[in-house]
């Protein structure tokens, strides 16, 4: 392994250390807005960072902060935005769950389920009419797409030819519920034919892989003027939103002090990784991305 | 002289088309009735587009604010009031965020124009006379439009800003004469206009209720009856000023407000007169309380002859309604 993707891995194992960060900010209740970490998100996040463009825009979620760390140069006007700071990125207005970074292409982010996808149809048909370049990436998951405005979305998305790379994150979890706890199955893949949208599915936290095609998927939205339909299948295990008190499964068991690897599967991106680069260079990355002594002992 | 729904096209026509690189939008403005005439003849204007889209009216509020966000100025015309219903998350959600946007004068012009069904033959469902109640929920500008003075000011003032808001034409005055009142004053946030200027009393109409307004002031005059006739035209925070002044002046108020809605702006007018003008007389004239939702007429009429002789009493406090 080497250059492009020693580059993607490190910016994985990085992602995963500012998670981890955060998380343990949370465990000490340090911020005073609600925190949705992404722990297990990372290896699309990255591909989706990855694969943007200068004139590439992405709209968030409420679940947005591995996309914003992907995104950002730093850990502290995030967490200053949290602490509802005036140095946060935001200088302290948006929070956690409408975070955006409009200098790196995030342009709008929705705590409100579903509600993302028809603004990120505005800014691509925004796109359209000026005729700039560049295509709009918006960010749903397995609970925003049983939202009307999903459906909505793909069928004006589709009739107007706009170009947006719709990713939906199916971690199986909506708050507390799991898919077969609330609903009945939804076939993403009927669904998108049914609308002539061409769809991908991706699974198994592979970051070069993920990247390989976030990237063919967007190049195809740019060059045919249609929506596409990425589903990637993960997990996200911190549960719904970091340390909750009372939550089922206590998310409060993942400690940085355990290392960046959260959970010896699959599910785990940077478990993927390790295993992907051997115990050897994995340990000389986490070293690289964990600055300071303490730190890197943790990890 | 055109009737008002053929003279609010045109203006809006003619407006629309100075909007370089706007998109016009919303679900038949191409084909049939062109909204019931609404969008009769409406054309792309330079580098803009003109789209005819399908039945997902959340989805199409939405993509208005998307537009905004990436500085395109947008228009979604929409059939009915009640149709909004649907893009009530973005009107509060989504606005909420677009107003923290740290450059509001990069943002493009979002504005929606729509038609409140206040004939009253549509059903309960569609009984939806509240723009007010609407646009109070995160502070939405909204401004009814009811004559040539009003409609020319809203539109030059409004279309091109940066922002958003919904403009609302009136159904029932669809077949109406468009009417052409002498404006004595419109304020700059076009929130409220007048018409007449008299010392005897103050007349203030809400929503679409500047046709019954004008109708009494002119019975009033002849009656030797001078009255300051004001229409205000926004629903949210209008600027009372000088109707405050003209109580102070006249002591005496009449209110119209044909909204159907709870929460009047007639109310509101009335707390903030409560201070200044203390003691003095109102009448209030609105829909009552257990107000019909079927299908029934929905205008709001007027007693004037009964109004008027109680304009001539010492006391004139009370609410009338119709």
């Amino acid at each position: 392994m080497q250059g492009k993707s020693l580059e993607l891995a490190r910016r994985v194992l990085r992602l995963r250390y500012w998670q981890l960060l955060i998380n343990e900010d949370l465990k000490q209740k340090l911020f005073v807005v609600p925190v949705h970490c992404a722990i297990g998100h990372e290896a699309i996040a990255i591909a989706v960072s990855d694969s943007m463009g200068p004139l590439d825009q992405l709209v968030l979620s409420h679940r947005n902060l591995a996309y914003n760390l992907a995104r950002a140069d730093g850990l502290d006007g995030i967490r200053d935005e949290f602490l509802h700071r005036g140095a946060g990125l935001c200088h302290g207005h948006l929070g956690s769950m409408n975070l955006v970074n409009r200098a790196r292409g995030i342009v709008y982010s929705s705590s409100i389920l579903g509600n993302n996808i028809p603004v990120a149809c505005g800014f691509a048909l925004a796109k359209q009419v000026r005729g700039l370049g560049g295509v709009v990436i918006v960010l749903t998951g397995d609970g925003a797409m049983e939202e009307g405005p999903f459906y909505e979305g793909l069928v004006f998305a589709k009739s107007h030819n706009l170009s947006l790379v719709i990713v939906v994150e199916n971690n199986n979890q909506s708050m507390a519920s799991t898919i077969s706890e609330r609903r009945c199955s939804i076939s993403l893949a009927d669904l998108c034919r049914s609308l002539a949208i061409p769809f991908a599915t991706l699974s198994g936290n592979d970051v070069m892989d993920y990247t390989v095609e976030v990237k063919r998927l967007a190049e195809r939205a740019t060059d045919a003027s249609t929506p596409v339909c990425l589903e990637v299948h993960l997990a996200a295990l911190n549960q719904h939103a970091g340390p909750t008190p009372g939550w089922p499964t206590d998310p409060k068991t993942i400690s940085i002090d355990n290392g960046l690897t959260v959970e010896p599967t699959t599910s785990d991106p940077v478990f993927v990784l390790r295993r992907q680069l051997g115990p050897d260079l994995f340990d000389e990355l986490i070293r690289e991305v964990t600055p300071g002594p303490a730190q890197s002992s943790r990890a | 002289m055109p009737d008002y729904i053929t003279a609010v096209n045109q203006l809006i026509v003619d407006h629309a088309s100075r909007m370089a690189g706007a998109v016009l939008y919303g679900e038949n403005i191409k084909s049939g009735s062109r909204i019931s005439g609404l969008t009769k003849n409406l054309r792309a204007p330079q580098a803009g587009r003109i789209l005819n889209v399908g039945n997902c009216e959340s989805t199409h509020c939405g993509v208005g604010f998307g537009l905004m966000m990436a500085g395109v100025p947008a228009i979604l015309f929409v059939k009915q009031l009640d149709f909004m219903l649907l893009g009530i998350d973005h009107f509060v959600s989504t606005y909420n965020v677009v107003r923290s946007h740290p450059h509001l004068d990069d943002l493009g012009s979002f504005t929606i124009i729509t038609i409140v069904c206040d004939q009253g033959w549509q059903g309960p469902q569609s009984s939806f006379n509240a723009l007010g109640d609407l646009c109070s929920l995160a502070r939405v500008p909204g401004y009814s439009i009811t004559n040539a003075q009003d409609t020319r000011h809203v539109l030059e003032r409004q279309l091109p800003s940066p922002g958003f808001r919904i403009i609302a034409l009136s159904q029932r005055l669809f077949s109406t004469e468009f009417l052409e009142p002498p404006l004595v004053y419109a304020a700059h946030d076009s929130s409220v206009f007048q018409y007449t200027a008299g010392d005897d009393v103050t007349i203030a109409c809400f929503n679409f209720a500047f046709p019954q307004g004008q109708i009494l002031s002119d019975k009033l005059a002849a009656c030797g009856i001078t009255a300051d006739l004001f229409s205000i035209n926004a629903v949210v925070n209008p600027d009372w000023t000088r109707i405050v002044e003209s109580v102070a002046r006249t002591k005496r108020i009449v209110l119209i407000d044909d909204t159907k809605g709870a929460r009047t702006g007639c109310d509101e007018l009335l707390r903030s007169l409560a201070l200044p003008v203390c003691g003095h007389d109102a009448i209030v004239v609105t829909r009552p309380a257990d107000i019909p939702l079927g299908v029934c007429p929905d205008s709001l009429d007027i007693d004037y002859e009964r109004l008027i002789a109680q304009l001539g009493r010492p006391n004139i406090r009370g609410r009338v309604t119709t």
